[in-house]
């Protein structure tokens, strides 16, 4: 137990970690790269204003950048907290790009229909919440392939959420609604770089909060402690007198609420659902899986990690208006071969045990 | 790697349930699948406006769709009304087949990575890619040939261009699971991603026809297109093509069923340690297999330019998802792709006829396609339902998932499957 689940929450770029990670391990190799890439990106940026290192050193140390790759991490880095409690709990959620989908769809239309922002946003989770639990009856009572189960619920809500805008606006991109608008800390939000943190939307809090919160139930709680060894020893944990299915359908129901957070997040940002092709969550529920796969589990890994995605997506946003050589077509795939070079470097990740195995009780 | 395995234990226990258990399974999923998408017809119907004379009328409630009239439209109106008289060839029933053809292809490419045990989710990238290269081959091929000539030399060339591009993109994933462990299914969606980022960029560049506000290359000659026998030249289905993709489904079952290669694919899906303990080379299979799956997935592109479309154009639509359905619609066997490809090529052509009757809209057909996948994906759930109805005599269903001993019972009764005899 001690070497399996101590290894697992271990923050990628803390050193001295464990002897289980090797001191060389790819994560951390990309870690420091990123930050020896960036210092000297910054070094090269203040020594040549001029050159294409200080166009970009002025894109990376621009307060907007730090605002925009903030927005744009609150969706992905919710779909990966909600990924790491199902998997963690045994339940690969494959399915968290089809929960950004339905909530960002249903934010908007309840936010249309009722009035109210905050409304929309709950209408959201909700919505995200009930196909989460669609999948987890699916999955843990009628023992579907977990992975087929998860397309499964991303083809539907790819489905289902054009459709309903179709047949509630005539199209596939609803109409615009209010914003949730943006709180601004008075002080701090003048601080130069940093001051984005304090002048952003409030989901954004919210997701450091969440973060927080998933962080402290994994380490801190029993419900942390069931749902490790409902993933790691579920054997052990029904031996223990926990039933693995609840533990199981309320981890994979908590990525239903927390996906919902961010899918509602991301539309109600914007005012609108745009559902034309992969719709406007376009790949982030995939990208949030690589996040927290990187992010070895850890919550605040997994947000360091969608943070290292979305500021690379917000820098390329950047650089597509300054008009730097690239043409923009190809600027925009840069975060997907981000994702599979990371994936290719990490490679081989120690998911949890039991993970994608159906558990049955020997009671009952 | 977790998802392979999981990939094995699915077989495993498709390999476990009997040919007639998988048809039966398959076709409640299908039939649940239309009932649940008569629900959500109904429900669209009370959410959109209409005058009450366009409303429909069940249990005293108004409804603006009609799912009996769109359910009408979707099947028999796909097949060209063979009732109602006055069929011709030329009319649905050939956008029927033309969707088929791609289809199978589709189907295919997924079905022959599911065997080796990989979840290929690429087939949509794969396609776009071997599409745009068929279409740039192609008319490149075009100055130098022309006429009757052209056709047979043009179309398979397209066809062979559309599958080793398609091949090397499959490959990619391939090296990557191989070699790096990355694991196929983000991969192969991330690449879906790229692919289609990169043929915009080409062709609103370089490929673009300068004459065409669209983002499109220059429009093949019609020699350089499957020529039409039999049926019009209206809704661009081609026989040829459908005998092609007849040739496939024969092709990929021999290649499973008789060869030493699909032994390999087959054992390492089901079995992956024992493969390598009787010396399959599982890197290598897994490159070959997403190889030729991706190559498959490239002649989809292939046809879709050569048949369809007589041009590459951005927007490609989703075939490759559709591809996941038939594929796991048929149980990932060759033979059950065809009738699973015919299945839900009558969805799709019907959905355009169902827009046209009732102004329900076409992204129907994307929820069933979902609807399919979640309901074979859950056997155990028709198991449960099925003993339920059979078991009369003994206690109530009890409360547990029931254990998979029934379905390993039932295999005994029916070996008539051709694909799953050794372990």
């Amino acid at each position: 137990m001690s070497d399996a689940t101590g290894s697992a929450p271990e923050e990628p770029r803390r050193d001295e970690s464990d002897g289980l990670l090797d001191t060389h391990s790819p994560r951390k190799i990309v870690a420091w790269a990123t930050v020896g890439g960036l210092a000297v990106l910054l070094a090269a940026g203040a020594l040549f204003p001029d050159s294409l290192a200080g166009t970009l050193s002025d894109v990376i140390t621009s307060r907007n950048t730090l605002a925009s790759a903030l927005r744009l991490s609150v969706p992905i880095a919710f779909a990966a907290l909600g990924g790491i409690f199902a998997e963690k709990s045994g339940v690969i959620n494959i399915g968290l790009e089809g929960l950004l989908i339905i909530s960002a769809f249903t934010a908007v239309y309840v936010t249309d229909v009722t009035g109210g922002v905050w409304l929309g946003f709950g209408g959201g989770i909700i919505a995200s919440t009930l196909l989460a639990a669609l999948f987890a009856v699916v999955t843990i009572r009628f023992r579907a392939d977990q992975i087929i189960a998860g397309l499964a619920v991303w083809l539907i809500a790819l489905g289902l959420a054009p459709f309903a805008s179709q047949v509630i606006y005539g199209g596939p991109n609803t109409s615009t609604v209010p914003t949730i608008g943006a709180i601004s800390v008075p002080v701090l939000s003048e601080i130069p770089f940093f001051g984005a943190l304090f002048s952003a939307s409030p989901s954004v809090y919210l997701l450091f909060l969440a973060v927080a919160l998933s962080w402290y139930v994994f380490e801190r709680t029993s419900f942390g402690r069931w749902i490790r060894a409902s993933g790691e020893n579920p054997k052990a944990l029904d031996t223990a007198g926990v039933n693995v299915a609840h533990v199981r359908y309320a981890a994979v129901l908590l990525s239903g609420v927390l996906s919902g957070m961010g899918g509602a997040a991301l539309s109600l940002d914007l005012g609108q659902f745009t559902g034309n092709g992969p719709t406007m969550v376009n790949g982030k529920g995939f990208i949030a899986i690589v996040a927290y796969l990187f992010g070895n589990y850890n919550p605040i890994g997994a947000f360091l990690s969608t943070m290292l995605f979305a500021g690379l997506d917000a820098i390329q946003t950047a650089l597509q208006l300054q008009g730097i050589g690239v043409p923009r077509q190809l600027i925009r795939i840069t975060p997907f071969v981000i994702v599979i070079v990371i994936l290719a470097l990490v490679g081989r990740t120690r998911t949890p045990e039991a993970a994608g195995e159906y558990y049955e009780s020997g009671e009952e | 790697m977790s998802v392979g395995d999981r990939a094995r234990d699915v077989l495993a226990r498709l390999a476990n349930a009997s040919a007639t258990e998988r048809i039966l399974i398959s076709t409640a999923a299908l039939l649940l699948s239309i009932l649940v998408g008569a629900v959500l017809v109904l429900v669209a119907g009370r959410m959109t406006a209409c005058t009450p004379n366009e409303a429909v009328y069940y249990f005293g409630t108004g409804f603006c769709y009609d799912p009996i009239l769109v359910f009408d439209r979707l099947f028999l109106g796909a097949l060209g009304d063979p009732l109602s008289g006055g069929w011709s060839p030329d009319g649905q029933f050939s956008v029927t087949l033309r969707e088929t053809t791609l289809l199978i292809f589709a189907g295919l490419s997924v079905a022959l990575a599911f065997r080796a045990g990989i979840f290929n989710i690429g087939t949509q990238g794969q396609m776009v890619v071997g599409a745009l290269a068929t279409a740039v081959a192609v008319l490149w091929g075009a100055t130098l040939v022309s006429g009757v000539l052209g056709t047979v030399v043009l179309v398979p060339f397209g066809i062979l261009v559309g599958a080793v591009f398609g091949g090397l993109y499959g490959a990619i994933p391939g090296f990557l699971k191989a070699y790096a462990d990355a694991n196929e299914v983000i991969t192969t969606i991330m690449l879906n991603f790229i692919a289609t980022g990169v043929t915009l960029y080409l062709v609103s560049g370089v490929f673009k026809d300068p004459e065409s506000a669209a983002n499109q290359t220059v429009p093949l000659p019609e020699y350089a297109q499957f020529p039409t026998v039999l049926f019009g030249g209206r809704q661009d289905f081609s026989l040829v093509a459908l005998f092609f993709g007849l040739l496939a489904i024969a092709g990929l079952y021999y290649l499973l069923e008789h060869t030493a290669f699909g032994y390999d694919v087959r054992t390492s899906g089901i079995q992956p340690e024992a493969a390598e303990y009787s010396g399959v080379d599982a890197p290598r299979t897994v490159v070959a297999s997403l190889t030729l799956s991706g190559a498959l997935g490239g002649v989809a592109g292939a046809m879709y330019v050569m048949m369809i479309l007589g041009t590459f154009q951005t927007g490609v639509p989703s075939y490759g998802f559709d591809g996941i359905t038939v594929s796991i619609l048929a149980g990932n066997n060759p033979l059950g792709v065809g009738i699973a490809a015919l299945l839900f090529g009558v969805l799709k052509s019907g959905t355009t006829v169902v827009q046209f009757a009732t102004d329900v809209p076409p992204q129907l057909v994307g929820v069933l396609r979902g609807l399919i996948i979640l309901f074979v994906a859950m056997p155990e759930f028709f198991r449960l339902v099925g003993k339920r109805i059979t078991d009369t005599g003994s206690r109530a269903v009890a409360t547990d998932g029931g254990r998979p001993e029934p379905a390993a019972g039932s295999s005994g009764t029916s070996g008539d499957d051709g694909g799953e005899s050794d372990e």
